[in-house]
């Protein structure tokens, strides 16, 4: 298919599912309590941003996001490379690492609640604990990815260490960098997410669960939409920019 | 061993009748920027029991020409003709395929693999246990049965291939640069093997290789194709005697006819 | 010498083991935030039934979650892997929509579907599903296309290619799909059990919380534990043990022999 004609399927696929969104409910298809059709739930969505204290909760919710993340990359990214620079340490952590992503991270929640209460530090650290782990593995793939040959062409010619960094890690690593924030910042969201949602008195995750609770559909499509938009938006920016990194990979 | 069929013997009519005929076979195929043509006007007759080659340079349609062959593809135009009747879908039973990648399925052992064939049609187990095993030892590796591809090596697996192809005892086997992912060392030993198998089993063979040694060495007669679009630009035979010896590459003979093939290939390339 | 990797996991393992009956015991850390294993493993054995129940409950949830996720999953993973029109249009989609945390849904299911055992079956099976379809779907385009044409030219039906070759092909994919729902369906569970349920074991971690019945909290914490590595080290050593070749056949391609790429560790709870 070409370009242009997948575009075309895509929004003509998406055009259906919201028209159904939208009329299902109004022609009593669907129960509209329980599905608010598609138009009141962006009108809901458009009052929503406009109320204090959906922005602040929007405010929390983000501060929690940014600081867990910046505590996160940092440290994972140094786990992931002492992993995947050291063999040793790669052979003892690697099979534990694998098991650690079946576990429910959320089984913790409650320990963080004892130690940090349920305020902004819980949050962000039951994040940070959500998404090290994810950042350690692909920090330690992104350093693998940098192939060895590579690095031998450039020392044959005399590269120094600083010049071997810069001119064949950096370029080789950068898509899988890139790569890495993406997929630790969708685990990011989903650790503040459930943290929000579990236990806090704030946060755009505590709204939709209140909402949730108090059956206000119009407002809970709205908080999810909301949430959805955003965690897209990020999604396809950041894979947008692997993209341009990206040209010379297969 | 002569090959040449005698013309004055009885039954000679027959033995030298066409394995393979190939007549105005062209084809066109739709490429990203328009129609591509691949080959053009081919026509050929390969005799029963000859072990053909066809040799040229890389993308001229050769292996194309085979999969048409083997009826895993049809020309635009042209026809293919195996013992008289028209070959438009793969009929194992007149004709066997070896590919460059073995391909044999990673979770069946070697015998199963040769096997394969014949339980599709629905073979009895004990027969089709039979015609394995005897392909096995044709193929020269009686006791790896039991193993599994990851455990042979790349010779071993194109000996299992060419034992799968040969299963069920079709009159032709077409071959498809089947040794080209090997070392040189094996492909000579392989290529020795071959004619070995060949001389003992009277098959036709058609065999691609883009080799100009590999095709003298094992060829009755070259066929040279012309990069794209693909045209047979030259016959060649190969009178060395058989059964070949490596000693034989040291030949002016074999020395001439590789420079005539060398020489057909760069005229048009 | 340094001593194993394996060796130096289990006394890490046995340390944690360790500090968790003994910081607590020593006052190093109050009761309340960290019970002491003993504790805590009486606790599990005083109250056996009830937690058993708990268990009873969750693992319902989790079966039926898993077959909505890897039912579905595997299913529309392979459609959309093997045909790729389809697989053009809505890979990408998917791949989007995997950003989205699945978490915030969880209400609308608690809405439409109430608080009982039916919501977090629904919501566990969406939850694994897109990455079961993903994970398939990215198994499906790596079967080596070779294997159908060799199996075509040994004459199989197109029914028989799908039994013969892309179903045995497709093993590795289909029980890493497995092991991946079902991970992934203990954890929406569990997670859909912490957050609004009246009956599980998730359910008994946040009820003993509210009352800082730490020993009973972590009770249920530990058998949560146990549930997912049991789960995964079962699915691990079946993928391993109905796979001896496929191992084998990776390192054969030069693939990486550890399948298990970060972006395939998709579970973000």
């Amino acid at each position: 298919m070409s370009r242009s004609a997948l575009i075309l399927t895509r929004l003509a696929l998406l055009a259906m599912v919201l028209a159904a969104w939208e009329w299902l409910p109004r022609w009593a298809v669907v129960n509209a309590a329980l599905l608010p059709p598609l138009s009141d739930v962006l009108a809901m969505f458009v009052t929503i941003l406009g109320r204090s204290q959906v922005q602040e909760a929007i405010a929390v919710t983000a501060g929690e996001v940014a600081l867990a993340f910046m505590f996160a990359v940092p440290i994972g990214a140094g786990a992931g490379v002492l992993v995947a620079e050291s063999q040793y340490f790669g052979q003892i952590f690697r099979p534990m690492l694998f098991y650690v992503f079946s576990i429910p991270k959320s089984i913790f929640l409650p320990m963080f609640i004892l130690v940090f209460g349920i305020g902004f530090e819980q949050k962000v650290a039951y994040a940070t604990f959500s998404t090290v782990f994810i950042v350690i593995m692909s920090a330690a793939a992104a350093v693998e990815s940098v192939k060895a040959d590579h690095v031998l062409v450039a020392r044959s010619y005399g590269a120094t260490r600083i010049q071997v960094v810069r001119r064949v890690y950096v370029p080789s690593m950068l898509p899988f960098l890139l790569e890495t924030l993406r997929i630790s910042m969708i685990f990011n969201l989903t650790g503040v997410m459930i943290a929000e949602m579990y236990a806090s008195r704030s946060g755009i995750g505590q709204l939709i669960a209140s909402w949730g609770e108090n059956f206000q559909m119009p407002q809970l499509f709205a908080g999810v939409v909301l949430l959805a938009g955003a965690a897209i938006a990020f999604n396809e920016t950041v894979r947008w920019l692997e993209a341009q990194c990206s040209a010379w990979r297969t | 061993m002569q090959r040449v069929a005698n013309l004055s013997e009885p039954g000679a009519k027959e033995a030298q009748a066409a394995a393979i005929e190939v007549a105005e076979l062209s084809h066109v195929y739709q490429g990203r920027e328009g129609k591509v043509p691949a080959l053009e006007g081919i026509s050929l007759d390969v005799v029963a029991g000859r072990f053909v080659v066809i040799v040229g340079p890389s993308g001229c349609g050769k292996t194309s020409l085979l999969m048409m062959m083997a009826g895993l593809r049809r020309p635009t135009t042209g026809t293919i003709l195996c013992a008289g009747r028209p070959i438009d879908v793969p009929d194992p039973d007149r004709i066997g395929v070896v590919f460059q990648e073995a391909s044999l399925f990673p979770w069946l052992t070697a015998l199963e693999n040769i096997e394969f064939p014949l339980s599709i049609r629905g073979a009895p187990r004990l027969e089709r246990r039979g015609r394995a095993d005897a392909m096995l030892n044709l193929v020269g590796l009686a006791g790896f049965g039991a193993r599994y591809p990851h455990e042979l090596s790349g010779g071993m697996k194109q000996r299992v291939s060419i034992a799968r192809g040969l299963v069920q005892d079709p009159p032709v086997l077409l071959m498809d640069e089947p040794f080209a992912a090997l070392d040189e060392q094996t492909r000579m030993t392989m290529g020795h093997e071959l004619l070995r198998i060949w001389s003992q089993t009277n098959k036709t063979v058609v065999f691609v290789t883009h080799s100009l040694t590999e095709a003298v060495y094992l060829a009755d007669e070259v066929l040279v194709m012309s990069p794209r679009p693909g045209r047979i630009i030259d016959r060649a035979e190969v009178t060395l005697p058989r059964p070949r010896t490596y000693e034989m590459m040291a030949t002016d003979v074999f020395g001439r006819l590789r420079e005539r093939i060398w020489q057909n290939i760069r005229k048009v390339t | 010498m340094r001593p194993a990797p394996a060796t130096v996991r289990r006394l890490l393992l046995a340390l944690l083991l360790l500090l968790w009956e003994l910081v607590p015991r020593l006052g190093l850390l109050p009761e309340l935030f960290l019970p002491s294993l003993s504790r805590t493993l009486g606790v599990l054995v005083h109250n056996w039934v009830e937690y058993g129940h708990a268990l009873a409950v969750t693992l319902y949830e989790v079966v039926l979650a898993m077959l909505i996720a890897c039912g579905a999953g595997i299913l529309i993973g392979a459609v959309v892997g093997g045909l790729s029109r389809v697989r053009q249009l809505l890979l990408p989609v998917f791949s989007s929509l995997y950003a989205v945390p699945i978490v915030i849904l969880y209400p609308i299911f608690t809405a439409w579907l109430g608080v009982g055992s039916q919501s977090k079956i629904a919501f566990a099976g969406v939850y694994g599903f897109f990455p079961v379809v993903l994970s398939t779907a990215a198994g499906m385009q790596s079967i080596d296309q070779n294997f159908l044409v060799a199996a075509r030219s040994m004459g199989a039906s197109l029914p028989q290619q799908i039994t013969r070759v892309v179903i045995p092909a497709s093993m590795p994919t289909v029980l890493a799909g497995l092991r991946l729902g079902g991970a992934l369906a203990i954890i929406g569970v569990i997670v859909s059990e912490m957050l609004t349920a009246a009956a599980g074991i998730g359910y008994l971690v946040s009820k003993y919380r509210t009352v800082l019945d730490s020993p009973r909290v972590f009770a249920a914490i530990l058998m949560i534990l146990a549930l997912s590595v049991l789960f995964d080290a079962l699915a691990r050593s079946l993928e391993r043990r109905a796979l001896a070749w496929q191992t084998a056949g990776r390192r054969d391609r030069g693939l990486p022999v550890d399948k298990e790429t970060y972006a395939s560790a998709t579970l973000p709870a």
